[in-house]
């Protein structure tokens, strides 16, 4: 298979292991995302595949030739592997044009030339050949980063974190640009961050590595966002709503109304985690579901963060995103109801105790 | 397509066997799509979804038979898998109709087979190599 293939790598630094029996896939013309917490082996697992590492446990492939395992530990240089790291590390004494050039070791000097402003057109950056890097904005320098990084047509392209320098407006378009390169190039990229948004846009595939350094779940960006295999994955993406309750006929009641829990015996204890947009507010006359009471608005922009409570009592409080038609100064009787599309059932940990509560993101 | 490299190979003559039926029925399927022939989509879809159920119960038979120690964890892999069934199933039906459905579903039986079925298998490979 063209391609990268990972399998069965575990490491460890002395006594803490931080990778344990990993595996991934990347397809030729395919970016997969490796996603997880800060500290959870991401960066290792980048280096393991680039050789900066030496192998302790498993296999790596790079278009069908082993390139690591426990006989075998070819040399970075000899991988064909282009990398993007987050200080995008360009040469400062270098200006652009040689900055690209400098990856392209071993090819004449006249076709490494003419590469190298092909790839600098590719991103955008011809016009600034002569400059030298510190006279670019970031998002300049990181495009020269990537034409230096795909200049030699490398098999396969490790990107670590590579947009977490630059802020926020910069960030999206950086993203887009290159993952518009990335497609154009078809070259396998393996892209780690612990940005479940940035992981979201960008992947073909998302893999969840979790804080044990196992991988958690593997699927599409849909899929991870609207079926969570896992608490953890289902929580990575910001603020979560919940209740804990028990199975009844595969059915899970709480405040806001029943939960469908097809695959659970009953009895089992669980918590119900909703996405702040699966709580449903609607405060006209023939609005359904359970009364609850505004505590505050949060405007983001796109939407509205607003903090309810149960009118009922309870003093738990929910959080409810909710989008522009919705005006919470001029509701009146407001009820919640649940869609159960961001609703999501895990069995509870036996010694968790705790009733309903809010639960912070893991990132 | 798919092709099965020896790198994908666990080295066990009934699991490789089925896993290559499996790559046949993905690459069948995708053949047939980028014909334009998306009509037999769904039923190909239902063959290769009962293909795969039929080798992870095999398989789980097997791993228990030799001892495997993570069989549990293995087994509770394959329920996990259930979910994607669904969506390919979805995808199928959708396919006539809609070519991004065609995309996804390409897309969906490729890491599937490659990385939620084959790659996944891979841990048990030393294990199977010593009984
Ligand atoms: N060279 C090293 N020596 C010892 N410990 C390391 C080394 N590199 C990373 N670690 C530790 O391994 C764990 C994983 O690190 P890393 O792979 O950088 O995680 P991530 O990229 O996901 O943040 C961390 O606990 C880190 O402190
Ligand atoms: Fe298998
Ligand atoms: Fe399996
Ligand atoms: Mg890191």
């Amino acid at each position: 298979m063209k391609g990268l293939l990972i399998h069965g790598v575990s490491h460890a630094y002395g006594d803490n292991k931080v990778l344990d029996k990993v595996a991934v896939v990347v397809p030729a013309g395919e970016l997969v995302c490796l996603l997880g917490p800060s500290g959870c082996g991401k960066s290792t697992l980048l280096r393991l595949a680039a050789g900066l590492e030496v192998l302790q446990e498993g296999s790596i492939v790079i278009d069908d030739v082993t390139v690591a395992s426990n006989t075998v530990h070819v040399e970075p240089e000899n991988r064909h592997i282009g990398f993007m790291f987050q200080d995008y590390a360009l040469f400062p004494h270098l200006n652009v044009l040689d900055n690209v050039i400098f990856g392209m070791v071993g090819s004449a000097a006249d076709k490494a030339r003419s590469r190298a402003m092909e790839m600098l057109d590719q991103v955008g950056m011809v016009d600034q050949a002569s400059k030298h890097p510190h006279t670019l904005s970031g998002g300049q320098q990181q495009r020269v980063a990537l034409a230096r990084a795909l200049a030699p047509e490398p098999k396969l392209l490790l990107l670590d974190e590579p947009f977490s320098g630059l802020d926020t407006n910069m960030r999206a378009r950086i993203r887009e640009e290159t993952l518009g390169v990335l497609k154009e190039f078809g070259v396998a990229t393996l892209m780690v961050t612990h940005d479940p948004e940035e992981a979201m846009f960008m992947a073909d595939r998302i893999k969840i590595l979790g804080s044990d350094g196992h991988i958690l779940q593997a699927a599409r960006p849909h899929e991870i966002y609207y079926h969570p295999k896992h608490e953890f994955v289902a929580k990575m993406f910001g603020l979560m709503n919940r209740f804990d309750s028990v199975v009844v006929n595969s059915q899970v009641e709480t405040p806001l109304g029943s939960v469908a829990a097809p695959d659970m015996a009953d009895g089992i204890k669980v918590q119900v985690l909703i996405r702040p947009e699966g709580i449903v507010l609607e405060s006209h006359e023939n609005a359904s579901g359970t009364a609850v009471e505004l505590l505050s608005t949060h405007l983001l922009g796109h939407d509205n963060i607003v903090r309810v409570r149960l009118a009922s009592g309870s003093s738990s409080e929910l959080y409810v995103r909710v989008h522009h038609a919705f005006e919470p100064e001029l509701a009146l009787g407001i009820k919640a109801t649940i869609d159960s599309d961001y609703a999501f059932v895990f069995p509870l940990d036996v010694e968790e105790g705790g009733s309903s509560s809010l639960v912070k993101a893991a990132q | 397509m798919v092709e099965l490299t020896s790198s994908f190979e666990l080295e066990f003559d009934a699991l490789d066997q089925d896993h290559q039926k499996m790559v046949d029925q993905v690459n069948a399927i995708i053949k047939k799509i980028d014909a334009g022939n998306t009509d037999d989509c769904k039923a190909l879809v239902a063959d290769f979804v009962a293909l795969s159920k039929r080798h992870f119960a095999r398989e789980e038979a097997l791993l228990v038979s030799v001892h495997y120690p993570d069989v549990e964890k293995h087994r509770k892999h394959h329920l996990d898998l259930n979910d994607k069934f669904d969506h390919m199933l979805e995808f199928a039906k959708m396919a006539p109709e809609n070519d991004m459905a065609c995309e996804s579903l390409k897309k969906e039986l490729v890491y599937f087979i490659m990385d939620d079925v084959i790659t996944a298998d891979l841990e048990f490979k030393d294990f199977l190599s010593q009984t």
